[in-house]
């Protein structure tokens, strides 16, 4: 993993902007394999390294720890974000999302507290918590849960022991004129040959924002701070352990695309870990973690005017999580490499929602009823190193899910819709294999295939009228449904020669017994204005197919052009069109560099969506958009390795309106909007 | 030393005394039922009126009677009836009942008596009969809290307009969120002091949040369980305030259409 981001010497990586970083890592990997004493990753495995002893353009780094999680995740092939606000994007994978993929933080489960998917776990979490990002789009020995798209983790950035400079940190501030938006961080680390603490902090806050033509998007400001540490004490040459505590804390987010804002969000992740590590030994290394974090979530509707809403509710809802993994690399020999790993977790949703009517008496309802999770799974991946040519990393993962209700109020709420039992167990996991083979110097070709099962999240199976804005529905659980299943094969190319690298890589992912909503005809919905109550439920088949293409040419070392694709499709057993698929996108950019000077010229553009099954989930089609951005860079170094990073840029220069397909409620988005950031580094 | 070890056992002692007081207060029997009222008849018995409630409330009512000799012996033969009457100052009309009968369990004389009006409304007058003699209770009946209707009286639709229909929610119930099981009556107003039980009817149910706008799914309409009843199930997807809606049906003649319940809970 360490070397993955290997390049060859004639792409100088401090040029690179992070969406060439991606494109590289597909490249790295290629060569990565013939590093006998590395595990490096699969090609359709990606990571966004944004600091840390990893990094190799430090200068980039003062920018990605100013701009948000969402942001970072925007510009990766694959990934497509829902948007709700401005605030907490949904990450998906290739048209999938929330259950179907495994989104952890550094191997941690973690499980949003609301039932209106308001606080994807990555709003959790800010770049300064982060050494980078890692995205797989397959199952991999390293998920600590099971997936039909494989998953997002969050690793966390760690207190690096016995470090040059024993203090060192970073301090930065920006300012984007659109919302009125500031944010400002830290980043501070003390280093001793036992022990090192890391510490940062960063607060954010903006107003409404614009749309084109200065719309005002009403009910899109928020405001947060975010605030982690890691200790980290080596206990001799080979045991490290490592504390890590995080808390983030929003308060008034806007939800514009929904019918209630959030009053307050918060989580508290913590975390202790173990980590042996033997560099000759033929069991390698061993991480154990222990973890538990909480989720506070409060949706807040008094903002809004009274004719906006129907009449007032609080929802709040909590979640809470602890568990464990351990994993294990044991060399088998010297062409295998036997990954293990066991873990276990608990997970406690509680969600309510008390009504007060003008005329009435207030009423009061559990949405996701006390429900619970306890799972454990066992992951063996085997790495063979075939000859000089080829890999292979094959193996699988088995689970054990045990779902329950805890209280009685929960148990009565599911005699609404169920007559059985509320416990209830299951079985799911997945075998994979990816292999690559390095046809020449420049070529390799690589490609897998997995089938996995995933059970439906504890919404899905104990839901209780959660409401939809996609399609205007409220949703109810369903606790017979089946446990999604997905064969899923993959093939890609990447060719790299002295001045241009192109990676190109398709899927596809066939479904039985996808999960969806159907309509229930005899069920009255509880929300007000809404069309009807869908349950969740299995539909026989789905296709996702797609791809990603990526392109980078250095006509000169100073002039990087690059190109970013990807493309999904969806359709369901009917052959109609699933939703939540993006269309056709494109980032490309052109960057330059002289001497301390950095320029970047950007293109982000995305077909018109017209695939789309409006009757059935309620998407309409969606136009395509353009977009150009313009950005400097300057750094200023000084003595002692300290620099000042200043960055100005201009966003969506034409003052485009536009929004993407993913976005609820087709809100506009952001228009012309002016950036200014300082980092300092010492 | 010593002392604290005598100091802790006396605390145990006490401890352990104040738990058997207590078990001790806790009456096992005869806290069931509440004493309404009590009087004697001509032919010299006692006549005690009871209910499992401590007040009497609007709506399904059961009613105990306990007959004793003047000796204090129980009296397990005698006949007894229950003659409600509401006095409403310009008219008087009685209501619907299920007359008392022996269960030697109890050793009460069981009966059922729905109070169609609270006491605010005129006043109620409960006759109990007891072989040929009589006691008049003057009975103070509670409306139900404010937001809720466990019984109304309907006119019959269209042809059977002429015709008055009591339907009442029979008590107890405990509602809860979820499926309730749950049961109805329906009474005719034959006269002014006589409302026979109806039975075989079709019911149609239909709950409604009446706040929120919405109803809730899997309800099972009440149907006949003989002697006036009509058991069903309710399904509360939340708490709050709750209207069932009924239409009785007769033989596929609708007889009466929007009665309801209210709930609150």
């Amino acid at each position: 993993m360490k070397n993955s981001h290997l390049v060859s010497s004639s792409i100088n990586t401090d040029e690179m902007k992070k969406s060439i970083i991606i494109c590289a890592f597909l490249l790295g990997g290629s060569l990565a394999f013939a590093q006998e004493d590395t595990l490096s990753n699969e090609q359709n495995y990606k990571e966004i390294i944004i600091q840390g002893q990893q990094k190799k353009n430090k200068d980039q780094t003062a920018e990605q720890l100013q701009v948000s999680t969402d942001k970072l995740l925007s510009t990766t092939p694959g990934i497509t974000l829902i948007k709700r606000g401005n605030f907490a994007l949904e990450p998906t994978i290739r048209g999938l999302s929330a259950g179907q993929i495994t989104t952890t933080i550094d191997g941690m489960q973690m499980f949003g507290a609301c039932t209106d998917r308001m606080d994807p776990i990555s709003s959790y979490i800010e770049p300064t918590n982060l050494e980078k990002i890692q995205l797989s789009t397959a199952p991999n020995g390293d998920q600590t849960g099971s997936s039909v798209g494989g998953g997002i983790n969050f690793s966390l950035m760690k207190a690096e022991i016995n470090a040059p400079k024993s203090i060192s940190g970073k301090v930065g501030a920006g300012y984007q004129t659109n919302a009125n938006n500031i944010q400002t961080f830290g980043t501070f680390q003390y280093s001793t040959k036992r022990w090192a603490l890391l510490v940062n902090g960063i607060y954010r806050k903006a107003d409404n924002y614009y749309a084109a033509n200065r719309r005002e998007i009403l009910f899109s400001q928020f405001e947060k701070w975010n605030a982690g540490a890691n200790l980290r004490i080596a206990l001799n040459e080979r045991n490290t352990l490592s504390l890590d505590y995080i808390q983030d804390e929003g308060y008034d987010i806007g939800y514009p695309a929904l019918t209630m804002d959030v009053g307050f969000a918060k989580a508290y992740i913590s975390a202790v870990t173990h980590n042996y590590t033997h560099r000759s030994n033929r069991l390698r290394s061993v991480e154990t973690k222990f973890y538990f974090n909480y989720v506070d979530h409060a949706m807040d509707d008094t903002k809004r005017p009274a004719e906006m809403i129907s009449m007032h509710m609080d929802m709040p809802g909590t979640s809470r999580t602890f568990g464990m993994f351990s994993k294990a690399k044991y060399l088998l020999s010297r062409k295998h490499i036997l990954n293990v790993q066991v873990n276990a977790y608990q997970n406690d949703l509680h969600a309510e929602m008390t009504m007060y009517p003008d005329v009435g008496s207030e009423m009061f309802m559990l949405t996701i009823p006390d429900g619970q999770r306890r799972t454990a799974g066992l992951n063996l991946t085997d790495t063979w190193l075939v000859n000089s040519k080829t890999r292979i990393s094959f193996g699988g993962r088995a689970e054990m899910n045990f779902s329950d209700i805890t209280t009685d109020i929960g148990e009565q709420t599911l005699t609404s819709f169920y007559n059985g039992s509320a416990a209830q167990t299951r079985f799911s996991g997945n075998v994979f294999a990816q292999a690559t083979y390095k046809m020449s110097k420049n070529m390799s070709l690589f490609g897998g295939v997995n089938y996995a099962q995933r059970p439906p999240s504890l919404q899905e199976i104990y839901g209780f009228y959660l409401f939809n804005r996609v399609d205007n529905h409220d949703y109810i659980g369903n606790p017979d449904i089946e446990n999604e299943a997905s064969i899923n094969g993959n093939l890609g190319l990447d060719l790299k020669y002295e001045q241009w690298a192109v990676s190109v890589e398709g899927f596809v992912n066939s479904f039985s017994n996808y999960i969806t909503g159907i309509v229930l005809p005899s069920y009255s919905n509880m929300t007000g204005g809404a069309d009807g109550v869908k349950q969740f439920d299995n539909i026989d088949r789905a296709l996702l197919t797609g791809g990603e293409f990526t392109i980078k040419w250095n006509p000169i070392s100073a002039l990087s052009i690059s190109s970013v694709n990807s493309f999904t499709y969806g359709v369901d057993e009917t052959g109609g069109y699933l939703p939540y698929i993006p269309p056709f996108k494109s980032v490309n950019s052109i960057q330059y560099h002289l001497s301390t000077w950095h320029f970047k010229l950007e293109h982000v553009g995305a077909m018109a969506q017209n695939n789309v099954s409006t009757e059935r989930y309620g998407e309409n089609p969606t136009p395509a958009f353009n977009l150009l951005n313009f950005g400097v860079q300057k750094h200023f170094s000084f003595k002692n390795q300290r620099a000042l990073h200043a960055e100005i840029g201009v966003e969506n220069i034409f003052d485009t309106p536009y929004y993407e397909h993913l976005d609820v409620m087709e809100i506009q988005r952001q228009g012309l909007n002016f950036v200014i950031r300082t980092t300092f580094v010492f | 030393m010593k002392k604290i070890f005598i100091l802790a056992l006396s605390g145990v002692v006490l401890l352990a005394s104040c738990k058997k007081d207590k078990e001790e207060e806790t009456p096992t029997s005869g806290s069931e039922y509440t004493l309404i009222k009590k009087d004697t008849t001509a032919n010299d018995l006692v006549v005690e009126l009871l209910s499992k409630t401590t007040t009497l409330e609007i709506g399904y009512s059961n009613l105990f009677v306990r007959v004793k000799d003047f000796a204090g012996n129980i009296v397990d033969d005698a006949t007894v009836g229950f003659m409600p009457m509401m006095d409403m100052g310009n008219m008087q009309h009685s209501s619907p009942v299920e007359q008392p009968e022996y269960n030697p369990t109890s050793k009460l004389y069981e009966g059922m008596v729905v109070f169609t009006m609270h006491s605010g409304q005129g006043d109620w007058e409960l006759t109990v009969m007891v072989d040929g003699d009589s006691v008049a209770f003057p009975v103070n009946v509670l409306d139900s809290k404010a937001g809720t209707k466990y019984v109304g009286s309907y006119s019959g639709y269209g042809a059977n307009s002429a015709d008055k229909y009591i339907v009442t929610l029979v008590k107890p119930f405990n509602w809860k969120v979820g499926m309730n099981d749950f049961s109805i009556m329906v009474h005719k107003k034959q006269t002014m002091m006589d409302f026979p039980a109806v039975e075989d009817l079709t019911i149609v149910m239909d709950p409604q949040m009446t706040s929120m706008g919405h109803g809730s799914p899997n309800n099972i309409s009440p149907s006949n369980a003989g002697e006036g009843y009509y058991n069903g199930k309710v399904n509360y997807t939340m708490s709050g305030d709750w209207r069932l809606n009924f239409d009785l049906i007769d033989e596929g003649d609708t007889i009466v259409s929007g009665a309801y319940i209210d709930i609150l809970f």
